[in-house]
């Protein structure tokens, strides 16, 4: 019981923090904005006419946008712990690294997820797919897009933690964090295309990939996070 | 004793920063550091406050092994360090209900304000700590690091960029906890505060520590004039 009271609070913590910031919230909405934008302008005014190409280039925009939002809110949130040494400060109430780890994986996932119910819709307008998409096709979409981020952070969030504390680790973090999660960003992308082009996930393969990447990375970050915190 | 430190070395690199250094602290004591800019007093501190492992050397606090077990023993310590360890956008009042939460402390609510109360911050509880000025911010650490009812106060360079009256206030503080029987070790370069907290003095110079006197064996000029001897003496070499 006192280790979920201690997550809570770390949650609840971390959450109040992103959320207090106004300055990085828009940052991070605009920035999302701006490269759905950016592949728009890139791609149109006229997008493919197939309704499969409309799809791949969608997916791929809203792939792209939450990968590049997503290492901003990772470097974010690791460079509130480390400035004044709040980070030390938790270390020395003796709460578990684990806890510290976890907590900062849910309130990521959480607040990443918020903007993609934001910015999905938006991108779903630009690339003249909104029309297609009903509800239930939506909500399969932001279950697909969880459970990569999930993923995403499960991962980010110990390689932010081992780069915010090094000289540039910000540029750090994109170098070493995406390689590590291509198969996190092929299987949603395939799963996203499947979605937006059929409704529904006609191969398993890349939803097992999406899933079975995200679960490995979660159990290895977990098991690594006291090294990474305690260090 | 409550703290043994035996034989502790600390290296970055090629660079020795602390150099088998022993050094024991009891009940009731306020053991000051005197010590230059570089010379090993705030990586020691950060080895006693478990932050740092040191390169060799044995520590134990409590009657723990404070590098095996240091989850249990962080919880025996306050430590006030350069850095507030804080959260500068959240105020005084919401940075100690969520450390106290993290300590798993009682009426905490009642045990924040009172603490807040008891540095002279209650009329500031519910602004961000980034407007803080440099002496409420150390009030405020003096706070942060009392509010688990720690038995060990590591406290590095306490007086540093205070006015008088913060001063004063952080001077009433520390012989108020060795009074409550907790054991106190300071760091400082400013002989005349660290000889009024005091009540035995050493010298870091270069990461080794050496042991001068105790308070009723030293004058305040000579712990002085010993330790300018001691600055010049290095300078030189």
């Amino acid at each position: 019981m006192k280790a979920l009271r201690q997550i809570a609070a770390l949650i609840r913590k971390d959450l109040g923090l992103q959320f207090r910031s106004k300055e990085t919230l828009a940052l991070i909405f605009v920035f999302s904005v701006l490269v759905v934008l950016i592949f728009a302008f890139a791609f149109g005014p006229e997008f493919p006419t197939e309704k499969t190409e409309r799809g791949k280039l969608t997916a791929s925009v809203l792939w792209a946008a939450f990968v590049f939002a997503g290492i901003i809110t990772l470097n974010r949130s690791f460079t509130i712990e480390r400035s004044h040494g709040a980070l030390h400060g938790i270390r020395l109430t003796g709460v578990d690294a684990s806890h510290v780890y976890l907590s900062k994986v849910v309130s990521n996932v959480v607040f990443l997820f918020l903007l993609e119910i934001v910015i999905t819709p938006i991108a779903l307008q630009f690339f003249e797919l909104f029309d297609d998409v009903t509800v239930g096709i939506f909500l399969k979409l932001l279950g697909v897009l969880s459970i990569g981020t999930l993923g995403f952070c499960a991962v980010g969030v110990l390689l932010a933690g081992m780069s915010t504390s090094t000289n540039g680790g910000e540029s750090l973090l994109s170098v070493i964090l995406l390689p590590l999660v291509i198969p996190i960003i092929m299987g949603g992308t395939k799963c996203t295309v499947s979605i937006l082009v059929t409704g529904g996930l006609e191969d398993r393969f890349w939803l097992g990939m999406l899933v079975g990447s995200s679960l490995i990375f979660l159990a290895s970050a977990y098991l690594l996070a006291d090294a990474v915190i305690e260090e | 004793m409550r703290l043994n430190a035996s034989q502790i070395t600390k290296n970055f690199g090629h660079r020795t920063i602390v150099k088998n250094v022993n050094l024991t602290i009891n009940p009731g004591e306020v053991v000051a550091i005197f010590g230059p800019n570089g010379a090993g007093k705030t990586t020691f501190i950060k080895i006693l406050a478990t932050l740092l492992r040191p390169t060799s050397g044995k520590l134990d606090i409590e009657g723990m092994d404070a590098i095996a077990d240091y989850a249990q023993v962080r919880k025996t310590l306050g430590v006030i360090v350069h850095e507030h360890l804080a959260y500068s956008t959240l105020t005084p009042f919401e940075n100690l209900k969520f450390f106290g939460q993290m300590y798993g402390i009682n009426d905490l609510e009642n045990r924040c304000k009172t603490l807040l109360a008891e540095v002279g911050l209650q009329r500031f509880l519910h602004e961000p700590l980034h407007i803080f000025s440099r002496g409420m911010t150390q009030r405020f650490m003096i706070a942060r690091a009392l509010l688990h009812h720690p038995s060990i106060l590591l406290l590095d360079e306490p007086f540093s960029g205070l006015d008088a009256s913060a001063k004063q206030f952080a001077i009433d503080r520390i012989t108020q906890e060795r009074q409550d029987g907790k054991s106190i070790l300071i760091t400082t370069h400013n002989t005349e505060l660290g000889y009024l907290v005091g009540t035995r003095f050493f010298f870091m110079i270069n990461g080794e520590l050496e042991e001068i006197a105790k308070k009723g064996e030293i004058e305040v000029e000579t712990l002085l004039h010993l330790y300018e001897e001691r600055l010049i003496d290095t300078t030189s070499n």
